[in-house]
């Protein structure tokens, strides 16, 4: 059974089973009321002929008997027995068998003149004299008014039936529009187009969640596709070089006699293979970063301290390349909840990029700043810097902005510290020191989604 | 000095390599090569050492390392893998092991950090004198004053450091890795000759005005300290 069937014959039984509760209850308080009504006047009735009876006698009593026959209105129904049951006046046409009794009676009876029997309620008195005082009506109109009431009932229950069905129809094609798109856009990405969304009405109704939600997971896995593209691509690329760079020395050490050149030849093996290593490990710390993983190590600690840290062991680097490495240290402890160890890898290939490229500025800055969410930690040197245009290649893993190759490293220091500052939920920023460059990263002093985080 | 090392690594080229490596040594290497064979052999605790393999066949590294401490064998041991993230090193280490060392790897590398290993196990075994001496260098670890020829030595924080550490590994070489790990406490592999720099400051200051050389430099190694 299609969904959307479903769902109009589910509205449609929740309308039919509200509207009978609701009618049921109508019905039920429309026609007590009638009788109860009804059980007043008849036991008024009754109480009006027994006082006269008690005021004036046995005469006033008939009288008064002869004018509600005469007088009132034809569905009454009045009587006065003898001891034994039989009729001595009123206008009964026949008489229930049954033991007399005082109270409320309901019970089929007949007017004189009228032909069948119908349901009425009467109320008995036993007079001092033995006799019985009938006194009742009809009832056949207060059953007129509950065939009536029950005919409309059951006529409006079918209309709100038919209503709710139909508003299970209009709502089970809305609801089925809705879940339809977002399906066509799971079968879409389905068949490989990673690059559909699932449309928002801007209704922000529980639609658009969802498909704000799914559209968030898409951009995710889009861009963790596009990363391992990329980064297989670049692998592939860029590890050629180190690769036939190793290959050829290891063939030049095989072809010569040299025993001293032989040995020069196979070190330089053995360094090529360690930078290869180093790339590797590398790449697998980026893709590990960007994937989200080792949140399990987060930690509380003082990134005052890390910088104080990394800067004296940089130092002496700095100072052999010809800078001068300062750090203004925070007064108070910066604490941050984070990966130690990874940050202080992003935060030493800030600093070695700036030794590396920056340091005939002549100086270097390290610093920290805080505010009540947001730690940054720059690295700022007076070198010749990035070009606004040639910053987005700078991040890029691989990306080398001197093309000689000559230098250290595969280009990889500063997107391992992007990487890293997406681990925190940061992010890398490259600013003009003019002159020089600014690496800083910025961070939540908290990722908001750190799993198991406790201060 | 020949010691007894177990040595669980599930591929028989390397731990050949190693075994072969380690017994020219001087050492005398017992290998298994699956986790829970590596596991019954070291609860006896007759082992100096144990170098542990993290990826193994049936038990992996790991696991064998936490039974082993569970079971209160206390036997160093020195993790390899090839599982060489900052945060793979972390837990490793957290898991108990005294060294981690990431494949590939020399065996200059693997050899240095076996004798440190060793040595630590010694001083466990026989608590020495606090001061430590190598030739005419004399460091005090509770006041954390050096003296060389009765003169005192002007060191910075870290440079003394890197001293003691030098000096408990007398007369074996050090790698850059493992001052890293051990002076500064990072685990990640900083591609440049940082560690040098801080080496050749700390030599200029032991060795200036004096003949001797103290801490020398082992070519494709690291660093010893030797009278």
């Amino acid at each position: 059974m299609p969904t959307t069937l479903r769902i109009a014959l589910l509205a449609g039984l929740l309308a039919l089973l509200s509207n009978l509760a609701v009618i049921g209850f109508i019905y039920w308080r429309t026609y007590d009321e009638a009788v109860s009504e009804m059980r007043q006047q008849v036991a008024e009735q009754g109480k009006v002929l027994a006082d006269v009876y008690r005021s004036g006698g046995k005469a006033a009593l008939y009288d008064a008997i002869q004018d509600t026959i005469t007088y009132a209105d034809p569905q009454t129904a009045v009587a006065l027995l003898d001891a034994g049951g039989r009729q001595q006046m009123g206008n009964l046409a026949g008489l229930p068998r049954q033991p007399l009794q005082e109270g409320y009676h309901s019970a089929l009876i007949r007017l004189r003149g009228q032909t069948t029997p119908r349901v009425g309620a009467v109320v008995l008195h036993r007079l001092p004299t033995g006799q019985w005082l009938v006194s009742g009506r009809i009832v056949g109109e207060a059953l007129a008014l509950r065939d009536t009431l029950e005919r409309s009932l059951l006529i409006a229950l079918v209309v709100a039936t038919l209503l709710g069905l139909a508003c299970g129809v209009v709502l089970a094609h809305y609801v089925g529009r809705r879940v339809g798109e977002i399906a066509a856009v799971a079968d879409r990405i389905s068949a490989r187009d990673l690059s559909q969304r699932v449309p928002v009405s801007g209704a922000g109704d529980a639609f658009d969640r969802l498909g704000v939600q799914i559209n968030a997971m898409l951009d995710r896995i889009t861009r963790l596709m596009e990363e391992l593209r990329m980064l297989t691509d670049s692998v592939a690329h860029d590890l050629r070089t180190p690769v036939s760079r190793l290959r050829s020395a290891a063939h030049e050490a095989a072809e010569t006699d040299d025993p001293q050149e032989q040995e020069d030849l196979l070190g330089s093996v053995i360094r090529q293979a360690d930078t290869l290593m180093r790339i590797l490990t590398s790449v697998l710390e980026i893709s590990r970063s960007e994937a989200l993983t080792g949140r399990k190590q987060f930690a509380w600690f003082d990134v005052g301290e890390l910088g104080a840290e990394l800067t004296e062991m940089y130092e002496p680097l700095a100072e052999e390349a010809g800078a001068k490495i300062d750090y203004k240290r925070p007064a108070r402890p910066v604490p941050l909840f984070g990966h130690r160890q990874l940050l202080a890898q992003a935060i030493s290939n800030l600093i070695e990029n700036s030794v590396r490229y920056g340091a005939t500025g002549g100086e270097i800055h390290v610093g920290v700043q805080n505010d009540a969410r947001h730690t940054r930690i720059e690295v700022a040197d007076r070198g010749p810097g990035i070009p606004t245009e040639l910053r987005s290649e700078a991040r890029r893993r691989f990306g080398r902005l001197d093309s000689s190759r000559s230098a250290e490293g595969a280009g990889l220091g500063l997107a391992l510290a992007e990487a890293i500052a997406h681990l925190h939920e940061g992010q890398l920023v490259l600013e003009d020191n003019n002159p020089g460059l600014l690496t800083a990263l910025e961070l939540p002093i908290r990722p908001s989604q750190s799993d198991g985080a406790r201060a | 000095m020949g010691r007894k090392i177990l040595l669980v690594e599930d591929d028989r080229e390397t731990a050949t390599y190693l075994a072969k490596g380690l017994t020219q040594e001087g050492h005398s290497v017992e290998m298994a090569t699956n986790g829970q064979d590596g596991l019954f052999r070291a609860t006896d605790g007759s082992f100096d050492l144990i170098i542990l393999d993290r990826m193994l066949p049936g038990l992996d590294g790991l696991s064998v390392l936490k039974a082993l401490r569970a079971a209160r064998v206390e036997t160093p041991v020195l993790i390899l893998s090839a599982l060489a993230s900052v945060g793979d090193r972390i837990e490793g280490l957290e898991h108990g092991s005294d060294d981690y060392l990431v494949k590939p790897f020399s065996f200059a590398e693997l050899l240095a950090r076996v004798n440190a290993l060793l040595r630590r196990r010694e001083a466990r075994i026989d608590p020495a004198d606090h001061r430590l001496t190598v030739g005419d260098l004399e460091i005090d670890p509770l006041s954390r004053s050096v003296k060389r020829g009765g003169k005192k030595l002007e060191l910075k924080p870290r440079e003394y450091l890197l001293l003691e550490y030098f000096a408990r590994n007398e007369g074996r070489v050090v790698t850059r890795t493992m001052l890293l790990e051990q002076v500064w406490d990072y685990h990640f592999d900083p591609g440049t000759n940082v560690i040098d720099v801080h080496v050749s400051r700390l030599r200029r200051k032991l060795e200036d005005g004096f003949d001797k050389p103290l801490l020398h430099t082992v070519r494709g190694a690291g660093y010893m300290l030797a009278a």
